[in-house]
């Protein structure tokens, strides 16, 4: 049941979301997306509405749930999980190539954090302001900077990996989810293990992202709950 | 009776002849617009146009019933598609060079004026720093905001304006932020990190920013001609060249160009644009 309803609001969020997604990606002309999108000159991005409107829920949900965002809201989380469904590794990384990999994101945090406060979010790309769906990409990648190529390029990289190992944009190169990671201790709801678990790692075999509830890289999808043996996984409450 | 009868067949024939007649000599215009219905057409402009391009094809759509899909980018880029391996069927490039330029390639037909921008300082609303000239922006203690980086018509032509004035320098020591896109340096303004800018007039006229600066003119004569001029044109590749030259004569009418003015361009169509239009040689030679 907690599984349908997470793919029906995952399905809500993709309504809401996912265009404004879709344009950050392959259309936003600012070296970091869905930040510069009240003065963003591409007219036709929902962002301008948006933008604001994702801002505020991204703290709540962290407040709420953690990487809650990741599992029920993100549609790169949702495409992930889907694209994750075929991969090659599945639970095949182990934990400290899992670490050095998950670092990936906390440094291209860093580096939006610098471009975005210190350098001003600097413009790579000639924005088109409006047009046709699929010219206007075309025209978007012909008239880019060579740092928007590599941006972008590194995005859609970081998402074809997914084939290979698991959700690999989302743990190891996401931002957002470096972020969301970095600060999900202070969640007032998340899924942990009692006492009663006996580590048989069930949790982990059903688990899309490779974790267990609580530990690295989970993102209180809450799909584990149900197949716990001896029932050790809750929905704790508190800090 | 019969003779009657022949009559009335005689009186039917002829009107039936001039309704015929009516019929033929007003048929084209019908059938010009309901012609275009289900028809579609490619129009490309520079992206500064796109708050008056949008709602005047939106109206031409619903006129004629033909779909225009249109894009708005940066002049220069699209100018450097077209004149590679990209097509469109109309055309309105700024700076008149790029208009000559595809002409003289084969590749945009003919084109004519189509409405020009204007340059203007831009100060928060209630004008805190008491911005009164060109010349304020170089007294001490003001703080400037320049977008040297942006696309050459907010970018370069703004340094080249400040260079006219003969202030750059002092301008420059001013300047509190230095931008690449007009637009962020907009909301910077209007957030008041800034006492004033030179901007073109029509992003004042953006609904995210309308209502919430002031302008102040800049003499003409410190205005670089390049970036003022816009032109419409059809291109070779105009599949249905009546629906192309019909949506420019649209465009170019009093109806589409109040659309131009309203997003803060002076219309071609007035007596401003056509002093503007002999003074910068916008024809089509």
């Amino acid at each position: 049941m907690l599984n349908v309803k997470r793919k029906i609001s995952q399905l809500a969020f993709l309504v809401i979301l996912g265009e404004f997604s879709f344009y950050g990606i392959f259309r936003c002309p600012f070296a970091v997306p869905y930040t510069e999108c009240g003065s963003c000159p591409v007219i036709q991005c929902p962002g301008k509405k948006l933008w604001l409107f994702f801002w505020i829920i991204l703290p709540i949900s962290l407040l709420l749930f953690g990487r809650g965002f990741c599992s029920w809201a993100c549609p790169g989380g949702l495409f992930s999980e889907l694209l994750s469904k075929i991969s090659l590794f599945k639970g095949k990384i182990n934990r400290n190539t899992e670490k050095i990999l998950s670092c990936l994101r906390y440094l291209i945090l860093l580096a939006s954090i610098t471009f975005i406060f210190l350098l001003n979010n600097p413009r790579w790309a000639i924005p088109i302001r409006t047009g046709e769906f699929f010219n206007s990409i075309k025209l978007t990648f012909e008239h880019a900077d060579t740092f928007w190529l590599i941006r972008t390029g590194c995005i859609l990289i970081g998402f074809s990996l997914i084939l290979i190992i698991p959700h690999f944009w989302c743990r190891y190169l996401c931002p957002t989810g470096g972020l969301l990671e970095a600060l999900k201790k202070i969640s007032l709801f998340k899924y942990s293990m009692t006492d009663q678990c006996n580590q048989c790692d069930t949790c982990r075999n059903v688990c899309s992202v490779d974790t267990r509830p609580n530990e690295i890289n989970c993102t209180n999808c809450g799909d584990c709950k149900s197949t716990c043996p001896v029932e050790a996984i809750t929905l704790k409450k508190g800090y | 009776m019969k003779n009657k009868k022949d009559t009335l067949n005689r009186r039917s024939f002829i009107k039936a002849s001039g309704v015929a007649l009516t019929y033929t000599l007003t048929s084209p215009l019908i059938s010009r617009a309901a012609g275009f219905k289900n028809e579609s057409l490619q129009a490309w402009s520079c992206g500064g146009l796109a708050e008056a391009f949008l709602p005047a094809s939106r109206e031409y759509e619903l006129k004629t019933g033909c779909k225009i899909a249109y894009t708005g980018a940066f002049a220069a880029a699209l100018g450097k598609s077209l004149l590679g391996s990209a097509t469109t069927e109309v055309f309105a490039p700024r700076v008149l060079e790029l208009a000559q330029t595809l002409k003289q390639a084969g590749k945009m037909l003919s084109f004519q004026p189509l409405c020009f921008t204007k340059y203007v300082l831009v100060v928060p609303k209630g004008n805190p720093a008491g911005i009164e000239s060109i010349e304020d922006m170089a007294k001490a203690g003001v703080r400037v905001i320049l977008t040297p980086n942006a696309s050459a018509p907010g970018g370069k032509a703004s340094m080249i304006i400040l260079k006219k004035a003969g202030i750059l320098k002092q301008v420059q020591k001013n300047a509190v932020m230095l931008g690449d896109c007009v637009q962020t340096a907009m909301g910077d303004l209007i957030k008041g990190k800034g006492d004033v800018a030179v901007m073109e007039q029509r992003l004042t006229r953006i609904p995210s920013f309308q209502n919430m600066t002031e302008s102040i003119d800049i003499p003409e004569k410190f205005i670089p001609a390049k970036p003022v001029p816009f032109t419409i044109g059809m291109m070779k590749w105009a599949k249905n060249k009546e629906l192309a030259e019909d949506f420019i004569k649209f465009i170019v009418s009093e109806t589409g160009q109040s659309y131009f003015e309203k997003a803060g361009f002076i219309p071609a169509q007035s007596q401003e644009g056509e002093r503007l239009t002999q003074k910068y040689g916008v024809i089509d030679a």
